[in-house]
């Protein structure tokens, strides 16, 4: 590697050693408030150096691009991990988290998060994913005392090794067929006169398993609403938004990189995000639990996104990158507001637990509805830009059917979301006030979530120029 | 007929291969398992010497065969998983599978060393040389070489964190 190579990496070398840095005066016995302060330092470090250092190369070892897009997802990962960090600080305090190593694992799962967004290489992409999901395994146990924790850990650690192994079967299939790693030729050699090598397809079948699984895809979904009720609540925001964003965020410059060959592979994926809107908005209507709600939204949010991922070449790309900025900040919002509500033993988990919170917290109630409202996809919020650019992108490439589908699970998600909202605002529960009333920092991050999801809502055009500028 | 005997020797060795993972992963006594991986994995050694990669066929057996199934037997041995109470299988059925594949292994190896298919095989043997597979590994690939080394780092420290001992108030 040579300094040019170095100094583009810059940001995610600045996260790398933050991490080893933290950890290290962990060890050395610095307290729990000190350094998850310095580690949200840090990040913004990396945030402000990513946009502010323009890269000297646009590629690092043919492994991972440094160019403007790389960046943008440096910078998106690299404030998440900031903001989750800011929600864990008396989360984490409360329940004896060790500051050290929840520090630098929440900075290696941004790493990871970079590395996969920029990876130009199938060999790119396998150690950012394996990376971020290292640091997810230990994070969503990272609660010793919770025995739901330690079975959210068990169940993401054992189908993740089984999605590992079908991830490095593929990318080996594709080598064998393509004989390169770096993705525009690995995606160049699978297609010869119009259709796929067979080991190519198989390769691509199993990398979509691999793919399927880490976004929680139907029907490789099942870990997703055990492992975000049993994970901390902000792991499982940092989860829900940076793991499955990343990964879809790899898939953005991979699969655009096909180009119209892409079509080979839609009649699969037509099929599995039709299943996953559907069998998504089912389970959703029948949970009284948030998280457990919000985990089967998830997999609805990503159905969406596969729509935009199909449409790809008529704009879909795009609406892709504004749609995982967007659900980003609302999901990190949302899982804050129970980080915040959650006192220092349980979470905030059941519908009957939020009973009149509306009257008693009414800046959380209200922030936790408006993000839920983004969520549906109302217009005025963020989430309505992010749909709507789906939707658009979809009917101009002629998938009708699905954008039908997935018009009529928008429908029906506003059951879903609005079910908490109401609960909250209806029914006065005077006895049994275990939430907690949250501290400033807790509520100004909040702020941050809620003001952004407006503002993109309100005034999306800067942001809809950066990304079409990406491209 | 060098192609053709080499062709030969990877579909015996691919077959074994298979044979003993599968084996490996059906087996109800730990140690029988670890006994069929190893297998699996001087096979898979043999494989990746037929293709011209004496180094990598070497690590397979040192750090595979060798240390990484020493520690599974240690872990196996610690946590004492050698169950007691297993009905014995009848007599060969026991030993036997184990003694073919592991005649056919040695057989492929002994027949490899004599015949020596690769002395006038086209591929090049020297493309995973020490050196150059050593330099690619520490210049182009360097990243991906620390990237790994982070999550060894990282999975050490999580095992710890989870793994050591003290409060677990709330655990049932």
């Amino acid at each position: 590697m040579s300094g040019p190579e170095l100094f583009a990496l810059l940001p995610v070398l600045i996260l790398a050693g933050g991490s080893i840095v933290w950890l290290m005066l962990g060890a050395f016995g610095l307290g729990y408030r000190t350094i998850v302060i310095g580690g949200v330092f840090s990040a913004a470090t990396v945030a402000l150096c990513a946009g502010l250092l323009p890269p000297a190369t646009v590629e690092v070892t043919g492994l991972f691009g440094t160019g403007s897009y790389a960046r943008f997802f440096t910078i998106l990962w690299a404030l998440a991990a900031a903001l989750t960090l800011l929600l864990s600080l008396r989360y984490g305090a409360n329940r004896h988290f060790g500051g050290g190593e929840y520090t630098a694992l929440t900075l290696l799962a941004a790493t990871g998060m970079a590395l996969l967004s920029g990876a130009t290489s199938l060999v790119g992409v396998f150690l950012g994913l394996e990376l971020l999901s290292l640091a997810f395994y230990v994070l969503i146990a990272f609660n010793r005392d919770s025995a739901h924790s330690a079975e959210a850990c068990i169940k993401y650690l054992v189908l993740g090794s089984v999605a590992t192994a079908f991830l490095a079967f593929g990318i080996a299939l594709i080598y064998a067929a393509s004989g390169s790693f770096h993705l525009p030729e690995a995606l160049a050699g699978v297609v010869s006169n119009g259709a796929l090598h067979p080991l190519g397809l198989f390769g691509w079948l199993l990398v979509t398993v691999a793919v399927g699984f880490k976004t929680s895809l139907v029907p490789f979904h099942f870990w997703t609403p055990d492992v975000y009720q049993g994970a901390p609540a902000p792991v499982s925001g940092f989860l829900a938004a940076g793991s499955k964003g990343a990964v879809l965020a790899a898939l953005v410059p991979l699969l655009a990189g096909f180009g119209p060959d892409w079509a080979l592979l839609h009649p699969l994926v037509v099929g599995l995000t039709a299943l996953t809107l559907i069998v998504g908005s089912l389970c959703a209507l029948a949970q009284t639990n948030l998280k457990r709600m919000l985990a089967y939204s998830s997999i609805v949010q990503v159905g969406y996104l596969f729509i935009g991922f199909l449409a790809g070449n008529s704009g879909g790309f795009e609406a892709v990158v504004f749609y995982l900025v967007v659900y980003a900040v609302v999901t990190l919002g949302t899982f804050g507001v129970i980080t915040s509500l959650s006192g220092s033993r349980a979470e905030v988990q059941d519908y009957d637990s939020l009973r009149g919170v509306g009257f008693r917290h009414p800046f959380r109630a209200a922030t936790l509805t408006i993000l839920l409202l983004s969520l549906a996809g109302i217009p005025a919020t963020a989430g309505f830009i992010a749909k709507f650019g789906i939707f658009r992108a979809a009917i101009k490439g002629d998938f009708i059917g699905l954008t039908l589908l997935a018009v009529i699970a928008s429908l029906v998600s506003l059951y879903y979301y609005l079910r908490p909202v109401l609960v909250m605002f209806t029914e006065n529960n005077a006895e049994g006030n275990t939430l907690h009333p949250g501290n400033e920092l807790e509520h100004a991050v909040l702020g941050v979530c809620l003001l952004a999801t407006l503002l993109l809502g309100l005034y999306p055009g800067p942001l809809l120029d950066l990304i079409h500028g990406l491209f | 007929m060098e192609q053709l005997l080499t062709n030969i020797f990877f579909y015996i060795l691919a077959s074994a291969a298979l044979i003993a993972t599968l084996m490996s992963v059906t087996r109800r006594n730990p140690v029988h398992a670890v006994i069929y991986l190893v297998m699996g994995f001087f096979a898979l050694a043999l494989i990746f010497y037929l293709l011209g990669a004496p180094l990598i066929a070497a690590w397979e057996v040192i750090v595979y065969a060798g240390a990484i199934m020493v520690l599974f037997l240690f872990i196996i041995m610690i946590l004492q998983l050698a169950p007691q109470d297993l009905p014995a299988a009848a007599g060969y059925g026991r030993w036997l599978p184990a003694l073919l594949l592991g005649g056919t292994i040695a057989a492929c190896s002994v027949l490899l060393i004599m015949t020596d298919p690769l002395a006038s095989s086209r591929l090049p043997s020297f493309y995973a040389a020490p050196r150059a597979f050593g330099q690619a590994l520490f210049t182009h690939y360097a990243l991906a070489v620390e990237a790994a080394s982070l999550q060894l780092l990282f999975a050490a420290v999580g095992a710890w964190y989870i793994g050591r001992p003290g409060s677990r108030k709330g655990a049932k």
